[in-house]
């Protein structure tokens, strides 16, 4: 069947249905359509907003195990790690945002939506330790669908574990940043996303603590098409601002500028 | 198993930060509102005197009675419950008093309203502030404390449980249904007092017979009299390493 397009060429928009040919996709994966942006991977959002051969990734030296035995647990590992090619859900490093030197934190919900267990919780940690030692500022891209059930007590308790990361770091007077990006939910949320001296989101990005199918049925009603949005929580007062996606690396370069001098 | 303990810390019967309050301090005065948004019932917060010692109260109401109930949301505390206690425990260290928090809660409260004013940013700063707190600060669970609200409300340098009270990152339907599981949940995930108290979550457990409250003010009183001679830097690194050594467990 050689006159079929090769396996990949087109693919459906998961928010229009339209079909997009692979090229229309672009560098920031948007929809030509509804202009809407695909889900990136850390890899993928590390080329956009970095500067060329700039990022160094810091190693982790984490794996994710399944200590309590949880059904299923350890295959959803396996095949996360296996799909994404990540060992977690986090990626970090050091790297150039418009000729800022910087540390960078990436989320991925390729590996298990992006979820908050011990690893991540560690990795976080790590990227706070790192920037307090180096005297740099941190810039974290959140991408999260809240706490990892599997992990239980463990995956909640990175929240506060996590704050206090924050703390130590914020204590020498260090700027950091959140990019809230799609989906930043649940325990991510409520803990660390908005705790930066700067917060904000990519346009189109859902953010909220309880999700929205959770709160359409206890509330039982019809929830407006924006709730959770990114520009709605920017109208109510929640966010410094939304940002398309394109714009991005020269918004965080700015506030990196503006925060260290030239 | 989990089920038997879920019909007792839900049923209406059950022992309520509100009738506990009464005995356990006395000159309780309730502060109202959050000077922003409004008063949350589901939050009482005020200030008493527990043996004499002026402490801050944050409890957490469920109420007993169906109207009850409504009125307090079922213990789901709203932003500006969450917005009132951060007030309240501000002013506990300007004047140097404890915090003890009583907590009742299922969960997040699933509405518009609190995801249009910012749940996440009210408890993420609660959470922060109780972590960085400069005075001693102790929660008692009472029933159920799941999800990041209970912890904002538990970031302390003890946590005290009654025997029947659980500690979960969600609650055991909503963790079975998001791992897609039948099985009673905390046959995996520590939650259950007992469970919390191996890996050092929980710091005691609060026997309930008959000489409940008695048990629980004895525990307070011993707990707060080890953490009131801690300075402000030891009494934050005390709660860190708390929850450090729990994570140290994950092995």
């Amino acid at each position: 069947m050689s006159h079929l397009p090769a396996n990949g060429t087109w693919s459906k928009c998961p928010f229009c249905n339209a079909h997009v040919n692979q090229l229309e996709w672009g560098f920031y994966k948007q929809c030509p359509h509804c202009h809407r942006y695909l889900r990136l991977t850390a890899q993928q959002r590390i080329n956009q907003v970095v500067d060329a051969n700039s990022f160094s990734q810091i190693d982790t030296n984490v794996e994710s195990t399944n200590h309590l035995n949880v059904p299923e647990y350890t295959q959803k590992l396996a095949k996360a790690h296996q799909q994404s090619g990540l060992d977690e859900a986090m990626v970090i490093g050091q790297a150039k945002i418009k000729a800022q030197p910087t540390l960078i934190g990436v989320m991925d919900t390729h590996f298990m939506m992006g979820t908050l267990n011990t690893a991540v919780g560690m990795i976080i940690k790590q990227l706070y330790l790192e920037g307090a030692q180096r005297r740099l500022p941190i810039v974290i891209f959140i991408a999260s669908g809240g706490a990892r059930m599997q992990e239980g007590i463990y995956s909640l308790l990175q929240m506060n574990t996590i704050l206090n990361a924050k703390r130590a770091f914020d204590q020498q007077d260090l700027f950091s940043m959140n990019v809230l990006t799609d989906p930043t939910m649940g325990g991510v949320s409520a803990s660390f996303a908005f705790e930066g001296d700067i917060v904000i989101a990519e346009k189109y990005t859902q953010i909220g603590f309880a999700g929205r199918r959770v709160i359409e049925t206890i509330s039982n009603e019809q929830l407006p098409v924006d709730f959770q949005d990114a520009d709605h929580l920017k109208q109510h007062g929640l966010l410094d601002d939304v940002i398309e996606r394109a714009a991005i690396a020269d918004y965080v370069g700015k506030m990196l500028k503006l925060h260290q001098g030239e | 198993m989990l089920d038997k303990q879920l019909q007792i810390i839900r049923s209406s019967h059950r022992i309520s930060s509100a009738d506990l309050l009464g005995q356990i301090v006395t000159d309780f005065t309730e502060i109202h509102g959050d000077r922003v948004l409004g008063d949350d019932p589901a939050l009482t917060a005020g200030i008493a005197l527990f043996e004499g010692m002026p402490v801050t109260v944050l409890a957490v109401n469920r109420g007993h009675s169906m109207q009850e109930r409504q009125r307090f949301n079922g213990g789901q505390v709203r932003v500006s419950g969450y917005r009132k206690a951060l007030r309240m425990i501000v002013a506990a260290e300007k004047f140097h008093r404890p915090v003890i928090s009583l907590i009742d809660m299922p969960g997040a409260d699933a509405s518009v309203d609190s995801e249009d004013h910012g749940q996440s940013q009210a408890i993420a700063d609660l959470m922060s502030k109780m972590g960085a707190l400069t005075v001693p600060n102790i929660a008692v669970f009472l029933g159920e404390g799941h999800s990041g609200g209970a912890l904002a409300l538990s970031n302390a340098n003890r946590i005290l449980m009654l025997e029947s009270a659980l500690f979960s990152v969600a609650s055991p339907e909503a963790v079975a249904a998001i791992i897609t599981t039948d099985d009673d949940v905390s046959e995996y995930l520590p939650m259950t007092a007992s469970q919390l108290l191996k890996i050092g979550v929980n710091d005691e457990t609060i026997l309930e017979n008959q000489n409940l409250v008695i048990n629980l003010k004895t525990a307070l009183k011993k707990h707060v009299s080890s953490l009131t001679p801690l300075s402000a830097e030891e009494l934050i690194t005390d709660r860190s390493n708390k929850f450090n050594q729990v994570l140290n467990t994950w092995k």
